[in-house]
C-alpha cells in the first residue's frame, strides 16, 4: 500500500506559482493519476520517489515511512523501494537490454543478476532482444525492457510516468495489457500517470483526477470520466464520455457495429473488428441531445432512457450526469435546463448519433 | 640528445596525463554536480593557467612549491626534496598548464549527461560511487576522452612553465620542446628537424587513435 500526503509550494519572485496539496492511498492494483498537463502529476511521482522534497506531509509504502515532515524523516532515493518507468524509458545506452535489466537487480553475484535479468525479459516476452543495445530496439521493446528493469529491482511500488506516450497507436493497446499483466503478477501497487482517458479506462482499477494540484475526484474509471462530481472535476477530465465496451454484433449492410457497455447497447459506425473485441468508446458530451419525450422518428441510431443524477453549473454551460445503466455526461445550455425543467431525478431520453460514438485507440 | 629528450618527454607526459585524467575528471565532476560556495571561483582559478602566459604560471609554481616557496619550504624541510630542476617538476608544470583543458572538457561532458539516468540508477539502490563509475562516467566518456587527448597534446608541447620550474638540463629535465629550442639556437638543424618530426608524428598518432576508438564505441 502506498500512502501519500504531500504539500508543496513553488514560489517565484515572492509569488506562489503553483501549489500542490494531495493526499491519497493506493492499494494493490493499478491506480491511474489523471490530469491535464501542469496539474502536478509528475511532481507527485517525484515526491514519492524522493527526487523532490515536499514542504510538508508524509509518504509511506507498506508501513515504511519514506518521508515525514513532522518526524523529520527523508529517506534517500536509493533506500526507497520505489521503481519508476519514465516516459522516454531512460535505458542506459551503453548497456545491452540484458545488462540494463541486470543493473536493476539489487543483490546477488553477476551471474545471478544476469539469470534474473533473462528471466524478467522472458516474462515480458522480449528474451530475443537481450543482447541488443537500446538504439536497436523498437519503442515497444524499449518500453518492455524499462518495465522489466524496474520490476527486477523488486520495488514495493511502481510509478509509471506516461509510459506509452512515445509508442505508436497499434502497439499501445498490447503494451497496456502487458502492464496490467505485469501488475497482476507482481502484486504491488502501480501508480500510472497519463492524460489519455482511453488508457485510464482500459488499465485503471481506480482513477484519481488531479486538477491544479488538488485531487478533485476518485473512483472507478468510467464513473470519474462520465459522472464528474464537480465543475472542477468536469474541467479536468475533458468533454468526452469514455466507455469500455465489447463488440456484440456486426451489421455490415447497415453500416453499423453494435457494442455493449455494462449492459447498455450502442450503435456505432461500422468497424471490421471481430465480435467479442474489447473497444474503448468516446462520446463527446456536446454531441448528445436531451429530450423529455421519447422521440422515435429520428435519424439518431441510439435512444437511451435515463434519469438525471446530477446538475453541474459551470459558467454559461451546464453539465448533466444521466444514469442510463451507465453514467453519461451531457452538456447543455442553462436555458435548456430551465425550459425542460431538468433537475435531479427527472426522467429524460438521450439521442446519440452512431457517428458520435468514436472508437478510441 | 634526441633519444634522451624523447624518453624524458614520454615519462613526463605519461605521468602528467595520468594526474590530469584523474584529478581533472574529479574536479570536473565536482564542478558539474556539486553545488557549493565558491564553485565558479574554483572554476576560474583552474582556468587561469590556460589564459596566463606559461612563464607566469611557472613563476607562481616556484613561489608556491619552490625550495623557499609557500608550501615548498615545508616539503623541503620534511623530505629534503624539492621540485625545482627535477623531471617531477616538469611533470607538475605540464599537469598544471594542461589541466584546464581537461577540467573544462570533463565538466561539460558530465553536465551533458541527463541527470535522470543517475536518478534511475539510485532507484535501483545504487550508491554514488557505483552510479558514477557505471552510469555517469561511461555516458561522459566521449568528452572525457577528448579532454585527455587535448591535455596530453598540451602537456607534450609544454615549454614555458617547464623551463621556469625544471630548467633545461639535458638528460634530466630537457623535454622535446626544450631540446628543439636548444637544437635550433645551437645550429643543430638536423636534430631540430628530427625532434619536430617525432613530436608531430606522436601527436598525429594520438589524435588518430582517439578518433578510431571513439568511432568504434559509437558503432558498438
Amino acid at each position: 500500500m502506498l500512502d501519500v500526503n504531500i504539500k508543496k509550494r513553488f514560489v517565484s519572485g515572492g509569488e506562489t506559482t503553483f501549489s500542490l496539496d494531495a493526499a491519497f492511498t493506493v492499494e494493490q492494483g493499478i491506480t491511474v493519476l489523471f490530469g491535464p498537463s501542469g496539474s502536478g502529476k509528475t511532481t507527485i511521482l517525484r515526491a514519492i520517489a524522493g527526487i523532490l522534497t515536499p514542504d510538508e506531509g508524509r509518504v509511506g509504502v507498506n508501513g515504511n515511512v519514506y518521508f515525514d515532515s513532522q518526524g523529520k524523516i527523508n529517506v534517500p532515493v536509493r533506500e526507497r523501494r520505489v521503481g519508476i518507468v519514465f516516459q522516454d524509458y531512460l535505458l542506459f545506452p551503453h548497456m545491452t537490454a540484458a545488462e540494463n535489466v541486470a543493473y536493476g537487480v539489487r543483490e546477488g553475484t553477476d551471474k545471478a543478476r544476469r539469470a534474473r535479468a533473462l528471466e524478467m525479459l522472458a516474462l515480458l516476452g522480449i528474451e530475443h532482444a537481450a543482447g541488443r543495445y537500446p538504439h536497436r530496439l523498437s519503442g515497444g521493446e524499449q518500453q518492455r525492457v524499462a518495465l522489466a528493469r524496474a520490476l527486477a529491482s523488486d520495488p514495493a511500488a511502481l510509478l509509471l510516468d506516461e509510459p506509452l506516450s512515445a509508442v505508436d497507436v497499434r502497439t499501445r493497446a498490447r503494451l497496456l495489457e502487458e502492464i496490467v499483466d505485469a501488475q497482476r503478477k507482481s502484486r504491488i501497487p502501480f501508480l500510472y500517470v497519463t492524460h489519455a482517458p482511453a488508457d485510464a479506462v482500459r488499465a485503471g482499477d481506480s482513477v484519481l483526477i488531479l486538477q491544479q494540484g488538488r485531487i478533485v475526484q476518485r473512483g472507478k474509471p468510467q464513473e470519474v470520466f462520465n459522472a464528474p462530481a464537480s465543475a472542477r472535476a468536469a474541467r479536468a477530465v475533458g468533454d468526452d464520455n469514455i466507455l469500455a465496451a465489447r463488440v456484440v454484433e456486426q451489421r455490415a449492410a447497415e453500416g453499423i457495429t453494435m457494442v455493449d457497455s455494462s449492459g447498455c447497447l450502442l450503435a456505432t459506425y461500422y468497424n471490421a473488428l471481430p465480435v467479442g473485441s474489447l473497444v474503448t468508446l468516446g462520446i463527446p458530451a456536446d454531441d448528445i441531445i436531451v429530450s423529455r419525450e421519447r422521440i422515435t422518428q429520428t435519424s439518431a441510431r441510439n435512444l437511451l432512457g435515463g434519469t438525471v443524477k446530477r446538475v453541474i453549473h459551470d459558467e454559461e454551460k451546464v453539465e448533466l450526469v444521466i444514469d442510463c445503466g451507465v453514467d453519461l455526461k451531457v452538456k447543455v445550455t442553462g436555458q435548456a435546463v430551465e425550459a425542460l425543467g431538468l433537475s435531479s431525478g427527472v426522467t429524460v431520453y438521450l439521442l446519440i448519433k452512431a457517428s458520435a460514438c468514436h472508437l478510441l485507440a | 640528445m634526441i633519444w634522451a629528450a624523447f624518453r624524458l618527454s614520454l615519462l613526463v607526459v605519461s605521468v602528467a596525463t595520468v594526474i590530469i585524467a584523474v584529478a581533472g575528471t574529479a574536479l570536473g565532476f565536482l564542478l558539474a554536480k556539486r553545488d557549493f560556495r565558491g564553485r565558479e571561483l574554483l572554476d576560474s582559478l583552474l582556468t587561469l593557467p590556460m589564459v596566463l602566459p606559461p612563464t607566469v604560471t611557472g613563476y607562481y609554481l616556484i613561489l608556491l612549491l619552490g625550495r623557499r616557496g609557500l608550501l615548498g619550504r615545508y616539503l623541503y624541510a620534511l623530505t629534503g626534496w624539492t621540485m625545482t630542476f627535477t623531471w617531477e617538476g616538469a611533470a607538475l608544470a605540464a599537469s598544471v598548464v594542461a589541466m584546464p583543458l581537461m577540467v573544462k572538457s570533463a565538466r561539460a561532458a558530465i553536465e551533458s549527461v541527463d541527470a535522470r539516468y543517475e536518478m534511475v540508477s539510485r532507484t535501483f539502490g545504487k550508491g554514488e560511487w557505483e552510479t558514477f563509475f557505471r552510469v555517469t562516467l561511461p555516458l561522459a566518456s566521449h568528452g572525457i576522452l577528448a579532454g585527455v587527448v587535448l591535455s596530453f597534446a598540451r602537456a607534450l608541447g609544454e615549454f614555458g612553465a617547464t623551463l621556469m620550474v625544471a630548467g633545461n638540463i639535458p638528460g634530466r629535465t630537457q623535454t622535446m620542446p626544450l631540446a628543439i629550442y636548444e637544437a635550433v639556437i645551437s645550429g643543430a638543424d638536423r636534430q631540430a628537424m628530427y625532434l619536430a618530426l617525432i613530436l608531430t608524428a606522436t601527436s598525429v598518432a594520438v589524435v588518430y587513435l582517439t578518433n578510431v576508438l571513439t568511432r568504434a564505441r559509437k558503432t558498438a
